[in-house]
């Protein structure tokens, strides 16, 4: 009975009664614009430019978008100074820098394509902008209910805590680098699938191994940017990234390096509408849909619209090791019956510097 | 031969009547042998509750003479020496016939009872049956609170604003959208004005309903076409709300109870016979239901609303009287997050009219409205205030001068003052913060105005009004204002310097004629044809990305780029009603020219904004339309059929390439609705039991659909190009109501009345919106919300004591 007068007073009530669900539109074919993705940063190393074409919007069957392969990528400094980018054979539409490549601070740079079809396009030049340092890292546990659903999600939220420089206008991109974890498996439960030479239904525990040291990139999904509007010349604490608990990361250590990058106002500007459309809940108050345009062009044909932005910064990496007790709330263990060195990415050895 | 007959059988019943009836006239006056000029006044209120009844008809059809009461329900007649039939007429109550002899000055004060429901008598006349032929308005409508109460409730309440959207040429963005659109004019292009105050956000529960209570309320006039001149500052449309004065002379209440909200009136004489007093208040317990729930996003959400009036009036003396009115709202709503926003609302007006001799009519008011709203954000990290608001205040006054009843001058003039705050950001822990405190810098402005207006009739078939307003804004400091190099578009890139001006110095100020004229032409008693021309001057815009008004908003005033909206408006109507004013029509066409509406840069960042002139971009706007309407008055079946076919478009040609929109072409503006139908019904059942019924359907408002997707950064995007190219699906939705009215024995709570209502009958899912995501795990894809997607049943009760 009570649940039978919640369940009226649900019906009875206000928010329930606005509903979101799919709804097909006839859409027309998209067309395939060149797409360019590039954060070039002050770290030296082989850092990439990606190429891909749109197409039609919805899923994959609709339209799959396409690396752009065979181009010609060049990176220019307004020193005249020229690097060729070379694509990745594993790794289509991706191109690399040679190793070593670094932007440096108050150089601008611009990138230049050549697209097999003999298109030329450029982009504006980006200058670097010098970067302050984190001068510390610290996390924070969230919870996120799911409608729905009795389990929330949770996870941890990178924090950074930064002085501002006061005499010039700041823009800041973070970015997760690569993580590493100690990764807790069940050799012991180990139960293979049964098959005519092991039919045995019943665990057959390996002797190792318990526990391996795991690398990943976490996703890169969620836009982290800010603009110092409101901090000018202040020391700091911005959120700056969210690493889910997906209960296995946070069972013993975590380590994560947090890349802090300076960038232009108007790579900010994109990322912005980049942001604003990632977050757009259809809510009364949503803005209406922008045209998020970037800083490339196609330099015959000015109208062709380029998607994306390269974007040229300085980088500023901090590294956290996040202990279990740090957490104040944790999902529920997951557990992988089998020996940890299985699992993607996982090794006995701690890496070389892991240094809780 | 046979008329003839008639008509002299009627006579002669008629002067047996009142040869029989002579003993009871009432003499009224004292006798000192007056025999013209014989000043007749009186009040009418209703018999239970001692309110006035206002725009009730008084009429001699001895001299074919018909007053309407005015807001204090008082008449007045200038009579000679002579015996008269006086008829009280008002809707919903018993007709008086009540025979006089005038031999002096005097006053007569009238009871009306309100009439049982009789199946034959229910009548939704606004006020006077042929108002919409004889007067040379245009696009002035009138509903009484009785016929606002016919219309299916929206949550169990009447709704003032989202009545209105049922007439034609009115219109709403969406379900969740608190703003009118009149005639293709954005929502700030409305004046909606409480007792004389205008309000800056009158919703609840973020735009799902109007934050009047309807109980407070006398009357609503909107006006669409041609404005009078006393009307100035909006473009659009004026939505003119008075409230409702109590009883002089005995105390009343009501108490009303629906599954959403509960609210409470009361009102009476505060000094016997001279002074009354309404008060009224209305709250909701939404936050307590949402509380009991499990559901975490609902248990972590609250929505808070009440609103609060009170009315204070006061005759002076026979020809003078003061009013005063205070309004207020407040809202705050979470959903989910530690992110609270609130809004309120708080005005007081004070009016003063008084009558000088028979010609000379005076009002003036003065009235201080404040809107402030807050983002309050509790999140743990960098906690904030976001507030802001504004102050207005001002007064205006105007004479009217009667050269005869059918040849009146109106002059006045207004003043106003505007403060606003944009925004400001406080850190809510100073020591820790790491954020700095921010302050938009407030704007100061001032409105005058000065008005002119003649009304008058040649003869019975013509009929003219024509008059002029004149409009000035002054925008003063303190204010620090940038200027910008000038072959380059408005950005923080080509900001080149910045000028200071101290404490009320002068930045800019903008002025403008604004003519307003309409003739009418009568082609017989009950029909006629009528012209209007229209301009009209807006010196504050409601700066806003989203498609409707929000919380969020920010209110702007003109300034050195952002230049006053000029609307010229033409409008032709013909108007008939049929079989003694059962049946009311018209068609009304009209053209629009809007200068200087914004539009805003891709992804504009409004908030906190110290140059908003970097993120607009000036816009032209046009709109035309026809609007057809029927409307029954009359009989157990009442109601109206409107259909409007208008366009609101905009145009966005700049000297720059990239704030060019959609090439320069012309294109719908955000509630462009080409076809919008509304039938409305009430259908008496019985003496005490009534069904209504509204329909509305309406063409799908204008969306951006994207044209491909891409992928960046991990997330796969939609790409929009060209602006408001496509539509949602087609709107339409059917509500249904039914009253019952107990009558109980007590005397007190008789006037019990259930009212049973659902929104969204057939659970039509109208989308608010569509938008398009890509979630982790699906692929990209349209998602559509739909703010009532199911059938809304609510329930209330009122009673009045």
């Amino acid at each position: 009975m009570p649940t039978m007068f919640k369940r009226l007073i649900y019906i009875l009530l206000l928010l329930p009664m606005a509903c979101i669900d799919p709804y097909e539109v006839g859409l027309d074919t998209g067309e395939q614009l060149l797409t360019v993705e590039a954060v070039l940063t002050s770290v030296p190393g082989r850092q990439e430019v990606r190429l891909t074409r749109s197409d039609t919007y919805g899923s994959v069957f609709e339209g799959l978008i396409r690396p752009v392969r065979g181009a010609t990528v060049v990176v220019r400094d307004d020193l005249g100074e020229v690097v060729f980018l070379e694509e990745n054979s594993e790794d289509r539409g991706s191109y690399l820098t040679p190793p070593g490549f670094a932007t440096r601070p108050g150089r601008s740079y611009t990138l230049q394509i050549q697209t097999p079809e003999g298109k030329v396009y450029s982009s504006f030049p980006e200058t670097v902008n010098p970067v302050p340092d984190i001068n510390s890292l610290s996390i924070e546990t969230i919870t996120i209910p799911v409608e729905g659903e009795e389990n929330v999600r949770s996870g941890i939220q990178l924090i950074v805590d930064i002085q501002d420089p006061a005499e010039e206008n700041n823009f800041y991109l973070w970015k997760h680098g690569p993580s590493v974890y100690i990764l807790e498996t069940r050799p012991d439960i180990f139960t293979p699938r049964p098959s005519d030479t092991n039919p045995s239904r019943d665990p057959q525990p390996k002797d190792c191994c318990i526990a391996c040291f795991r690398t990943e990139q976490v996703d890169n999904s969620g836009i982290y940017i800010s603009n110092d509007d409101n901090f000018n010349g202040l020391n700091t604490r911005l959120v700056a990234g969210f690493v889910e608990d997906d209960g296995l990361r946070f069972v013993n250590t975590y380590r994560i390096d947090l890349r802090q990058i300076s960038i232009s106002q108007e790579a900010y500007r994109f990322l912005r509408l980049v942001k604003q459309q990632t977050e757009i809940s259809g809510s009364v108050f949503d803005p209406p849909p922008a045209n998020i345009r970037g800083n490339m062009i196609n330099l015959e044909d000015p109208e062709e619209v380029v998607l994306g932005y390269f974007i040229a910064g300085a980088e500023t990496v901090r590294r956290i090791y996040v202990d279990k007790s740090q957490l104040t709330f944790a999902q529920p263990r997951s557990i992988i019956p089998d020996d940890c060195r299985v699992v993607e990415g996982a090794q006995l050895d701690p890496p070389a510097d892991w240094n809780p | 031969m046979k008329k003839l007959l008639f008509t002299c059988l009627a006579f002669l019943i008629l002067q047996g009547v009142a040869a029989q009836d002579q003993i009871k006239r009432t003499v009224i006056g004292r006798d000192i042998g007056q025999l013209k000029d014989i000043r007749i006044a009186g009040r009418i209120i209703d018999e239970i509750t001692g309110e006035a009844l206002v725009g009730a008809t008084v009429s001699i059809p001895e001299i074919n003479q018909t007053k309407i009461t005015d807001n204090n329900g008082e008449f007045e007649f200038i009579l000679d020496r002579a015996e008269y039939t006086l008829e009280f007429r008002y809707v919903g109550y018993e007709s008086i016939t009540y025979p006089i002899v005038a031999v002096g000055d005097g006053r007569i004060s009238m009871r009306m009872i309100q009439e049982d429901f009789q199946l034959e008598d229910v009548v939704i006349f606004g006020r006077d049956p042929e108002k919409n032929i004889r007067s040379t308005d245009m696009g002035a409508i009138t509903m009484s609170m009785n016929t606002i109460r016919e219309l299916p409730p929206f949550l169990g309440e009447v709704d003032i604003i989202r009545s209105m959207a049922t007439l034609p040429g009115v219109s709403q963005v969406g379900e969740a959208a608190a703003g009118l659109n009149v005639r293709g004019g954005g929502a700030d292009q409305n004046l909606i004005q409480f007792a004389g105050a205008p309000i800056y956000n009158p919703t609840h529960l973020f735009g799902l309903f109007t934050s009047f209570n309807a109980d407070i309320v006398n009357d609503v006039t909107l006006y669409k076409s041609v404005i009078p001149p006393r009307f100035g500052g909006r473009g659009s449309s004026i939505l003119d709300i008075l409230p409702k004065a109590g009883s002089i002379d005995r105390w009343g209440g009501d108490l009303m109870l629906s599954n959403y909200s509960g609210k409470i009136g009361i009102n009476g004489p505060l000094v016997k016979d001279k002074v009354s007093i309404r008060g009224g208040f209305r709250g909701s317990y939404i936050n307590w239901f949402l509380n009991s729930l499990s559901n975490p996003d609902l248990k972590n959400s609250q929505a808070n609303f009440y609103d609060g009036n009170l009315v204070i009036s006061a005759p002076i003396s026979e020809n003078q009287e003061f009013t005063y009115s205070y309004y207020t709202s407040y809202d705050d709503f979470a959903f989910a997050s530690d992110t609270t926003i609130s809004w309120k609302n708080n005005s007081h007006s004070l009016g003063w009219k008084g009558h000088f001799g028979e010609k000379v009519g005076i009002q003036a008011l003065g009235y201080l409205t404040e809107y402030d709203y807050s983002i309050f954000n509790r999140s743990g990290i960098n906690d904030f205030d976001l507030n802001s608001g504004i102050v207005d205040y001002g007064a205006k006054i105007f004479a009217t001068y009667s050269l005869s009843p059918a040849n009146t001058i109106t002059i006045g003039g207004d003043f106003k003052d505007l403060t606003i705050q944009p925004g400001e950001l406080v850190p809510t822990n100073q020591q820790e913060s790491g954020i700095l405190p921010q302050k938009v810098q407030e704007e100061y402005g001032r409105e005058m105005g000065a008005h002119f207006q003649h009304e008058f009739e040649i003869g019975e078939k013509f009929g003219m009004s024509y008059g002029l307003r004149y409009d000035l804004f002054q925008y003063f400091g303190p204010r620090t204002v940038r200027q910008y190099a000038e072959n380059q578009p408005i950005s923080d890139g080509s900001a080149i310097g910045e000028t200071t001006y101290g404490d009320g110095e002068k930045i800019i100020s903008y002025d403008g004629l604004g003519p307003r004229a309409s003739i009418r032409y009568s082609l017989s008693k009950y029909s006629s044809i009528k012209a209007g021309y229209n301009k009209m001057y807006q010196f504050i815009h409601l700066i806003s990305n989203t498609a409707t008004i929000a919380p969020t908003d920010i209110w702007k005033l003109s300034d050195e780029f952002l230049k006053p909206q000029i609307v010229d408006q033409y409008s032709l109507g013909f108007y008939n009603n049929f079989k003694g004013n059962i049946f009311e029509t018209s068609i009304e066409v009209y053209y629009k020219d809007i200068q200087n509406v914004v539009e805003y840069k891709d992804g504009a960042n409004l908030i906190l904004q110290n140059h908003v002139e970097t993120e607009l971009v000036p816009a032209q706007g046009r709109a035309y339309g026809v609007e057809l309407y029927v409307k029954k008055n009359l009989g157990r079946l009442t109601g109206w059929v409107s259909y409007t076919y208008s366009r609101s478009l905009r145009q966005v040609i700049t000297a720059f390439e990239e704030e060019i929109i959609n090439d320069g072409e012309w294109f719908a503006s955000n509630f462009d609705k080409p076809h919008d139908v509304t039938l409305i019904g009430n259908y008496k059942l019985s003496t005490n039991t009534s069904v209504s019924a509204t329909f509305g359907y309406s063409t799908g408002r204008p969306v951006t659909f994207p044209e491909a997707k891409f992928d960046y950064a991990g997330n796969s995007l939609a790409y929009f190009n060209r602006r408001n190219e496509q539509r949602l699906p087609d709107f339409h939705r059917l509500d249904l109501a039914v009253n019952f009215k107990l009558k109980g024995q007590g005397r007190f709570f008789e006037d019990g009345d259930w009212t049973f209502s659902i929104l969204n009958v057939y659970a039509r899912k109208n989308p608010f919106s569509l938008f398009f995501v890509d979630e982790a795990g699906a692929p990209p894809q349209a998602l559509r919300l739909a703010v009532l997607g199911v059938p809304l049943p609510s329930l209330s009760y009122s009673i009045k004591f």
